[in-house]
């Protein structure tokens, strides 16, 4: 059953529509990842669900009762904000038991609640710091506590990691995975970072100019993109321009079988599907640069015409700058007009 | 490299900066000071001859030092009161909502301090020689306002916009209406630094001369006021400066205060700097 | 509310103070257009010579004020520690200096038998010629009065010239005086004239500090209107003083706006 709906959503700034026409169900307890490029309205869908923009038409409802157009307080959900926004003129206590305060609970509850919910984001004892005495980590984690001691049916959290460093990014999403399935909490993720997007969610929506590329599980959308723009957008992706004709796409000496009408395609391989041979004659493709990284090696390559293509080998040490070589996709998409037209 | 090989010496120029500025600046407040507390002090001496409070007992005997102080203590508090009143919202309503002719009011404010102050009291105060407002305790109330505006609107309005408008998202995320995100979130956030410009427009209005000057006198004479006519006609010296040192006290508690303002810039922004 | 107060406080004075000295009812009492308190302003000796020592003041005051708290300003922003900690909380001290202190202050220690007098006469050196009630007495009361807001806008002007932006000229060569004129002073510009502009319009304004140490005539624009207003019962050639004023500062003051709208965080 689905917990929340949005339904043919649009917001209007002036002349820019940044959300247009977006509808979406989300289950209960499903992690859905709102994934896209800044601008791609990402951001503006989570703030109308968090009640702080208001949209210009369509109906969001959360358990079947509609709260369009209800203010931030009136709402059952709890958001967690890119620069944490914890009060720093209250300790972290105060800023968990806020909420509860103006709920009025006693206080022995509230007491009994915050401590919970500290134990649960790993800062049980922290209580009487005040917010500048914590780390980055520490504060972005007050502050998704301070969302969940209110227990809300919905969880918004906005780029949550955005201003911290690669490492505690990756630790802090392992925990915000594990707190949410732990508490089966239903929760909207918006990031621009495809990692964390295919490592958190259990739904990744692609988003662009306010509306829906693809909404599909994670591997789905990476093995199974539906159009270009999702294709390039998450991971990595050889995009190469090209013609079809006779059921061959062809991109200056490159070509591959496609079974496709004739006409002009783009054609879709990941690194790690294009396999190189060294070739003995002038090939289809020179290496540019080899990067060793170790486990695995990256071959950029050149085609006559000067496009670039990335594939990813298992031996690095096989090749070298200026040598000819041959190219063997193993999983190839086509897309003509954005829209898929092959794949295999 | 230059700058970090002269930290290592004597930093000549500071050294000289901090002297001149030293006798240019605290110097003459020192010779204020001592002629409060000087008894006799002829001339040529370089200092005076009997150090002693009996001026102090002298000053504060007098009634109209009694009268003037209460007057501008009840004239600050007054001016105070209302201009926090009327200014406080206006300057959240600046910093946060978006209303039509919003940018028309800013400017208006603007204007109110692009023109000589002096010649905008004497503008007023020929209205209120029709309205029968000189001489009178509201009047000069009136007319100070004028100059707390400054302050009480752009400072403010400062420190409302730098307040995280995020942390404000958050508690009416936590289920708190817009009032009381306002008492509970904003204010304390912006907190000292409005206090400090309640501070300097209480301070400012402590030492208003001109309007109070050109509107009270002689009906209603604040400290600033006397202490003209001590100038002006007193021949006992120590008289001024006993309230001199009076009168700074509450200057001094401003600059203690204050510092934390001025320190955070938000002043000069204020003056547009 | 405030708005209300602003246009009756502020808005409404000034176009009574501009209407009401231009349309008024001559002898016979009929309202008509009537210039004639301008004329007498612009004609009269007594009033040219108050608005020329007011800008001569003024002058003097800008050049005095920009000499002495330009290098305040760029030692202190170029310098680090517990010394220019000193400096700047001397710098600023003024602004909580009441100015009719100041006043006084300035009667004990430059006046007949001052300070200044009391130490000269024990080195054995002639006394001063003092400047109390000469036209340099206002001069230096009000140039300490401004020192404070002078140093924070230009300090605050000086901030937007990054060190990178310094050293990156070092680098490349350039010598502190170069430094200062191609890389600072252009970005000053703004600030110098936002500094120029308060200067401007506060001693136009100023009233206490011309008053008790200014001479009695002439005098500067501030005691001539309140004494024209108070002393003589004139409002009306108070008002047309004023809106003098008011005309001088308008282009000091739309510069003001002009620099704060534009600072103005929307």
């Amino acid at each position: 059953m689905s917990v929340l709906e949005i339904t043919d959503v649009s917001k209007i700034f002036g002349a820019v529509r940044a959300v247009d026409s977006f509808s979406l169900n989300v289950a209960d307890g499903e992690l859905v990842c709102l994934l896209g490029p800044s601008g791609s309205g990402k951001s503006t869908l989570l703030r109308m669900v968090g009640g702080f923009e208001r949209p210009s038409s369509g109906r969001i409802t959360i358990d079947g009762e509609e709260i369009t157009h209800l203010p931030p307080e009136k709402r059952p959900t709890g958001m967690v904000f890119q620069s944490h926004a914890l009060w720093t003129h209250m300790n972290v206590f105060k800023n968990l038991a806020f909420g509860l305060k103006l709920r009025r609970l006693p206080a022995g509850e509230i007491k009994d609640k915050v401590e919970a919910v500290l134990e649960l984001v790993g800062l049980a004892g922290y209580g009487t710091r005040m917010t500048h005495q914590l780390s980055g980590g520490q504060q972005q984690r007050v502050a998704l506590a301070r969302s969940l001691v209110l227990e809300p049916k919905i969880l918004l959290l906005d780029e949550p990691f955005a201003s911290l460093d690669q490492h505690l990014r990756e630790r802090l999403r392992e925990e915000v995975r594990d707190i949410q399935q732990r508490l089966r909490i239903t929760t909207l993720f918006v990031t621009h970072g495809q990692d964390e997007a295919l490592a958190l969610a259990d739904r990744i929506v692609v988003m662009r100019d306010g509306k829906t590329e693809q909404a599909d599980r994670p591997d789905v959308v990476y093995r199974e993109p539906r159009t270009p723009f999702v294709a390039g957008f998450i991971g990595t992706m050889n995009l190469v321009e090209g013609i079809v004709s006779n059921g061959v796409f062809t991109r200056s000496g490159f070509s591959v079988p496609l079974a496709a009408a004739d006409g002009p395609a783009t054609l879709a391989v990941r690194p790690e599907a294009l396999e190189l041979t060294p070739s003995a004659s002038a090939g289809q493709a020179k290496v540019h640069r080899v990067t060793d990284f170790g486990t695995h090696g990256l071959v950029d390559l050149e085609l006559p015409d000067g496009a670039r293509l990335k594939a990813m080998v298992g031996h690095p040490q096989m090749f070298s700058n200026g040598q000819s070589v041959d190219l063997k996709p193993t999983a190839i998409a086509a897309y003509r007009d954005n829209a898929l037209i092959h794949r295999s | 490299m230059a700058r970090t090989l002269a930290a290592t010496r004597i930093d000549w120029v500071g050294v000289a900066f901090a002297v001149v500025l030293t006798i240019v600046i605290v110097f003459p407040l020192l010779v204020v000071g001592t002629w409060a507390f000087a008894e006799v002090w002829r001339f040529p001496a370089l200092i005076p001859q009997q150090f002693g409070l009996r001026f102090w007992n002298q000053t504060l005997a007098r009634a109209d030092v009694w009268e003037a102080l209460r007057t501008s203590l009840s004239l600050s508090v007054m001016v105070t009161f209302l201009s926090a009143l009327i200014c406080l919202p206006a300057a959240y309503a600046f910093a946060r909502l978006k209303f039509p002719g919003r940018d028309i009011l800013f400017f208006s404010f603007l204007v109110g301090h692009a023109f000589p102050k002096f010649g905008l009291l004497v503008a007023i105060a020929a209205i209120f020689l029709q309205l029968n407002l000189i001489g009178t305790f509201w009047g000069v109330v009136l007319i100070q306002l004028v100059g707390t505006l400054l302050f009480m609107i752009w400072i403010p309005v400062a420190a409302f916009q730098s307040v995280d408008r995020r942390m404000e998202e958050a508690a009416r995320d936590v289920g708190a209406k817009p009032l009381r995100v306002f008492w509970s979130i904003t204010l304390p956030q912006a907190g000292p630094t409005i206090a400090a410009a309640v501070l300097l427009s209480f301070v400012g209005t402590f030492y208003e001369t001109e309007g109070a000057w050109l509107i009270g006198a002689p009906a209603v004479r604040t400290m600033p006021v006397l202490m003209i006519s001590f100038i002006n006609n007193q021949m006992v010296i120590q008289y001024g400066a006993v309230l001199s040192v009076i009168l700074w006290v509450p200057s001094f508690v401003a600059l203690l205060f204050a510092r934390r303002v001025i320190g955070g810039g938000a002043f000069a922004r204020g003056f547009g700097g | 509310m405030p708005v209300v107060l602003v246009i009756w406080m502020v808005v409404w004075p000034i176009i009574s103070a501009i209407v009401r000295t231009i349309w008024r009812p001559d002898a016979s009492g009929a309202y008509g257009f009537n210039l004639d308190t301008y004329i007498f302003f612009f004609t009269d000796r007594y009033s040219l010579d108050n608005l020329s020592l007011t800008l001569w003041t003024t002058g003097i005051c800008a050049i005095l004020l920009l000499v002495i708290c330009l290098p305040i300003a760029l030692y202190l922003r170029f310098s680090a520690g517990r010394l220019p900690a000193y400096v700047q909380g001397l710098a600023i001290f003024p602004m909580f200096v009441p100015s009719i202190i100041l006043s006084y202050a300035f009667i004990r220690v430059l006046g007949p038998n001052g300070m200044v007098d009391l130490i000269l006469n024990a080195a054995g050196l002639p006394k001063i010629r003092t400047p109390y009630l000469t036209p340099w007495g206002p001069v230096i009361g009000l140039v300490w009065d401004n020192i404070p807001l002078t140093v924070l806008i230009l300090l605050a002007g000086l901030g937007a010239v990054t060190n990178q932006s310094v050293e990156a000229a070092r680098d490349v060569g350039a010598g502190p005086i170069r430094v200062f004129w191609d890389i600072i002073l252009p970005r000053l510009g703004n600030s110098i004239l936002v500094a120029l502009s308060f200067t401007v319009l506060g001693l136009f304004s100023a009233f206490t500090l011309p008053y008790v140490l200014g001479p009695a005539a002439p005098e500067m624009m501030g005691p001539f209107m309140q004494r024209t207003f108070r002393d003589l019962y004139d409002p009306l050639n108070a008002t047309t003083q004023a809106v003098i004023a008011f005309g001088f500062c308008l282009v000091f003051g739309l510069f003001y706006v002009r620099s704060v709208a534009k600072n103005r965080t929307p």
